[in-house]
């Protein structure tokens, strides 16, 4: 057998990685130089790309669109500079009001604001992808801040991605623990005055981690900040001070 | 939005086919479509589709996985002409052509000898080396690199009897 069959016999197996490095490395040579050999790869690898229809499809877990959506915002920050470092501001005691508005009726909404954003977001990589578009302009269209875990909340933190142009926030919670039978998360925006309204509702998963889509624009709230509150909808205003919290500058 | 919808099933199915384990199968989907949004300028549409490129990523990783080796190690496969044309736009014939393409392609696979499918399976979900697949099959390594180029081979011919993908010369840039 020549070295161009011998070569050629082992291009399915090439095709398939199923080459050690050294027998890898021998036949992209060959390949690199043999249009022989370069057709046959092109014709294999066609059929290996088939092999993942063989499989049946299995819906992902619904949390995997939001991490993937907390992801992809994450990286488009990456090229924005942080916002500037402010004197951090800590709700003072005391300073819970009760709030003249709060709004409990928000899911629905944020989770059509989280389907507009993810649509935002992959829609514009899969444009970028075919060369439809450029990439927006980012700066100042992201920020992050930090929310940290005091107290009981010790272990917990939390990431605010605040997508500015969409109006919308996300935050990246991990490190929360269990909550107590009939106890939810509450999530808080609290103005510069110290009037917390309501942002979400939650439970964390078995691992202490949730992101949690907050569907309003931050213009305005100085603060953020979690207590633990009665289930299912929290409570209309703070019930305790909050263990969790950090400021939005 | 679109495109999650559209692959995500696929991707995450082929992360558990080859890893079993949901959490990894997540974090591998997740590093995938972020890829393509990261990479979105390097993606040359002339090579291939989103879909080659995305279950690739997807497979790929999920063998790097297996195998502990990180991803840099390993050459990405060049993306290659697609078996079907593939839009990311709301697409009345995408599904109806995509399961015209799943059939025929479990057809081509279930005709296959179960020996040539079993080595090609065992590379391309398992991420066995032909050595380990020879040592499991108790078959030479000439035995298992001519399965699988057979197998490779019958289901090219398959697939492009029913015009699934376009010929060497149609396929050429």
């Amino acid at each position: 057998m020549s070295d161009h069959e011998e070569l050629e016999s082992t291009v399915a197996a090439w095709v398939l990685d199923a080459l050690d490095a050294d027998e890898a490395a021998s036949i992209r040579v060959h390949v690199d130089g043999c249009a022989t050999c370069q057709q046959t790869v092109a014709r294999l690898r066609r059929a290996a790309a088939s092999l993942p229809l063989e499989v049946e499809e299995i819906s992902p877990p619904a949390r995997l669109r939001e991490r993937i959506y907390v992801a992809a915002a994450a990286a488009r920050m990456s090229t924005v500079p942080s916002a500037p470092a402010r004197k951090r501001v800590v709700p003072a005691r005391g300073r819970w009001k009760p709030a003249a508005y709060i709004s409990f009726g928000r899911l629905p909404a944020l989770l059509a604001a989280a389907s507009v954003v993810l649509a935002l977001l992959i829609g514009l990589a899969a444009g970028n992808a075919i060369g439809r578009n450029s990439v927006p302009p980012v700066a100042a269209q992201v920020a992050r801040y930090h929310l940290v875990g005091h107290g009981t909340l010790a272990g917990a933190k939390g990431t605010v991605i605040n997508l500015k142009v969409e109006g919308v926030a996300l935050v990246d919670f991990s490190g929360l623990p269990p909550l107590a039978k009939g106890k939810v998360y509450q999530l808080w925006l609290i103005t510069p005055g110290g009037h917390p309204d309501s942002a979400a509702v939650f439970v964390p998963d078995s691992n202490g981690g949730k992101v949690v889509l907050v569907g309003l624009p931050l213009n305005g709230y100085s603060q953020m900040a979690v207590t633990t509150e009665d289930a299912p909808d929290g409570s209309p205003t703070p019930s305790q001070q909050p263990e969790l919290y950090g400021p939005l500058a | 939005m679109e495109l999650y919808d559209r692959y995500a099933a696929l991707s995450y199915a082929v992360a558990m086919r080859v890893l079993g384990d949901p959490g990894r199968a997540e974090d591998v989907v997740q590093e995938a479509f972020l890829k393509i949004w990261t990479n979105a300028a390097g993606f040359d549409p002339k090579k291939g589709s989103l879909r080659t490129w995305l279950i690739t990523a997807v497979r790929n990783r999920s063998i790097d996985y297996l195998r502990g080796r990180s991803a840099h190690e390993r050459q990405e496969l060049e993306l290659q002409p697609e078996l079907a044309s593939t839009s990311i736009h709301s697409d009345p014939w995408h599904e109806v052509s995509l399961e015209l393409e799943r059939m025929a392609v479990r057809e081509a696979v279930g005709s296959l000898p179960a020996e040539q499918r079993q080595a090609v399976q065992l590379a391309y979900f398992g991420g066995y080396s032909q050595s380990e697949i020879a040592d499991m099959t108790h078959v030479p390594i000439s035995t298992v690199k001519g399965r699988m180029r057979l197998a490779l081979e019958k289901l090219s011919s398959y697939l492009l009897g029913r015009g699934l993908y376009p010929t060497d010369s149609e396929a050429s840039p």
